[in-house]
């Protein structure tokens, strides 16, 4: 089992500590807007990891959950005049809520099937954002502005340093991140192990959707403003399907170095090439396609399957040259 | 006699308009080791997986413990205690040997560090505690159908459906098995099992009930079945005229 070691565990709280205090340090509004966007990407990476990498359902339409949980806040604070820390919990609950509608249809299909069931029920939503009054329709939504960079920089911080611990501990540690393999591995097989299929992928989907939501939420009230395309778009998707496959599936880790990279390369991009925005989507395409047949495991699975190989060998001669002795 | 554990009545299971099992009905009683027989495509899987809960008899009833189990979800009668293995073997090639045991101790030790405790058990018992930390895609054909049987092994199951776990190995790794089912039957458990090879069957099964086109076509202590002619009939063809 993939347990943290004592110096894994003492990085992770080096590395919370150093984060902690980086605004103390770092003044430039632009870089901590950059980290703060790059945390925020992390957090949509590892989330989507959980239905994607754990359960093995590639979610084509985990964008929807930022969304919606993104509109649900701004139709509070704007239209229900609620406070900020008040709206933000429904943004989680809301996102939660449609991933169970959604997911009592969709979650029995399986591969291909699910990608594009969740992907079109995405477009639907973005669809009804567009339509509908109470979103603004494609005008979007503005919200009081709150104008604190290191405000929205802690609270990125903290959703997502809860969301990984909290993730962490149910896929790593509990035994619900080997049921979910389980279901991932052979869904049938698993049934005859005593574990309700339909009812693990369920909580897989809203444990996915729950932390979206609110990091959906999140931006909606520092950006100050959302509309369908930025926040329903397909982007918002497609590069968590990148982060994911690229970094590796189902290790929460992989993921979150996989958003990290994807993200420094899209501001640098952005920053220097901004005519060329359609060659991003390429280069991003290309980059799945790439990794899924260069490095099937991603960064991080291929790199720790490389120290697993190392101690392999030894296992393969004994299982060679003592078929079923001291059995 | 003691109740039997398992009571299946004029049980059908029909695919549109094919009849895989046709009106089968027999009982397994408790410490038995009950073979179940039958040339290719005679229905015995299919019996299997209605028994297990993978398809909802068409018609008629199955019993557990005096309990109607008929179309009851697999999750839900591996929880009143029955286990089975899958012909077609199904690990979790992505998991380590161990990490596939442990998702089947999960059900009567929800800890973590109790079901691993219990998984090292299983994998003493069923020999693969020297290939615990290797990925199961990596185990051999005897060493996965003995994963599958500690896979249903580690549910604690009182009555275990062993589906062709000998067929396919060699003759040391066959005695293997046959010694390990030996002794889960000392040890108490009701055994239900599918084989091909004549000579394990012959040899484990206290009775055995045979099917032909989906219906039983005999029943009764290994000796008698053998000479039974529609027995003879259903493996041979039809004698000379």
């Amino acid at each position: 089992m993939k347990a943290l070691n004592s110096r894994g565990m003492q990085a992770m709280v080096l590395l919370g500590a150093a984060l902690l205090a980086l605004p103390a340090v770092v003044h430039d509004t632009f870089v901590l807007r950059v980290l703060t966007e790059a945390i925020m990407w992390v957090g949509l990476a590892i989330a989507f990891d959980v239905i994607a990498g754990y359960t093995g359902y590639l979610n084509f339409g985990h964008g929807a959950f930022f969304g919606i949980g993104a509109y649900a806040i701004a139709i509070l604070m704007m239209q229900g005049n609620l406070p900020f820390f008040l709206a933000l919990p429904a943004g989680g609950l809301a996102a939660g809520v449609v991933a169970f509608i959604a997911g009592i249809p969709t979650l029995r299909l399986k591969g291909a099937y699910f990608a594009i069931a969740t992907w079109a029920l995405s477009r639907a939503i973005q669809q009804l954002a567009l339509t509908m009054d109470m979103t603004g329709g494609p005008d979007g939504m503005r919200l009081t502005a709150f104008l604190n960079p290191q405000f929205f920089y802690y609270l990125m911080l903290i959703t997502v340093g809860l969301t990984f611990i909290v993730l962490w501990y149910l896929l790593e540690r509990a035994p619900f991140g080997l049921k979910l393999k389980a279901i991932r591995e052979d869904e049938e097989g698993a049934k005859a192990l005593g574990l309700n299929p339909t009812k693990l992928k369920m909580q897989a989907f809203i444990l996915s959707a729950v932390p979206t939501g609110l990091l959906g939420g999140i931006y909606a009230y520092w950006i100050t403003f959302i509309d369908p395309s930025s926040t329903l778009g397909d982007l918002v998707s497609d590069q968590a399907v990148v982060m994911v496959v690229f970094g590796g599936m189902g290790t929460l880790f992989g993921p979150a170095i996989g958003a990290l990279l994807i993200f420094a390369f899209k501001t640098i991009f952005w920053a220097y090439l901004s005519d060329f925005q359609l060659l991003y989507i390429i280069i991003l395409g290309a980059l799945i396609a790439v990794s899924v047949i260069f490095i099937p495991n991603g960064l991080w699975g291929t790199l720790v399957r490389k120290k697993h190989d190392e101690v392999r060998p030894e296992h393969e001669i004994v299982a060679v040259a003592a078929p079923e002795e001291g059995s | 006699m003691a109740e039997p554990i398992l009571k299946v009545n004029a049980v059908s299971k029909c695919f549109g308009g094919l009849t895989a099992v046709d009106d089968v009905s027999f009982q397994v009683h408790p410490g038995e080791i009950v073979g179940l027989i039958g040339p290719n495509g005679a229905g015995k899987t299919t019996l299997f997986n209605v028994i297990s809960g993978y398809y909802a008899p068409t018609r008629g009833t199955v019993q557990f413990r005096g309990a109607d189990i008929g179309g009851k979800p697999p999750y839900h009668l591996a929880g009143v205690g029955i286990g089975r293995t899958f012909q077609v073997v199904k690990p979790f090639a992505g998991l380590t040997v161990l990490e596939n045991v442990v998702i089947a101790s999960f059900l009567r030790h929800p800890r973590r560090a109790d079901a691993e405790r219990h998984a090292w058990q299983v994998l003493e018992t069923t020999g693969l505690a020297d290939r615990a930390n290797i990925s199961a895609a990596g185990l051999t054909l005897a060493g996965r159908k003995r994963l599958e049987i500690g896979k249903a092994l580690a549910l604690e199951p009182s009555f275990l459906l062993l589906d062709e776990v000998v067929a396919g190995l060699n003759p040391t790794e066959a005695d293997k098995t046959v010694e390990l089912i030996l002794k889960l039957k000392s040890e108490g458990l009701t055994i239900l099992i599918v084989e091909h090879i004549m000579r394990v069957i012959m040899n484990i099964s206290d009775r055995l009930v045979v099917l032909n086109f989906g219906k039983k076509i005999a029943e009764g202590v290994p000796g008698e079945v053998s000479r039974d002619p529609q027995v003879i009939q259903a493996y041979l063809g039809e004698a000379p005229a």
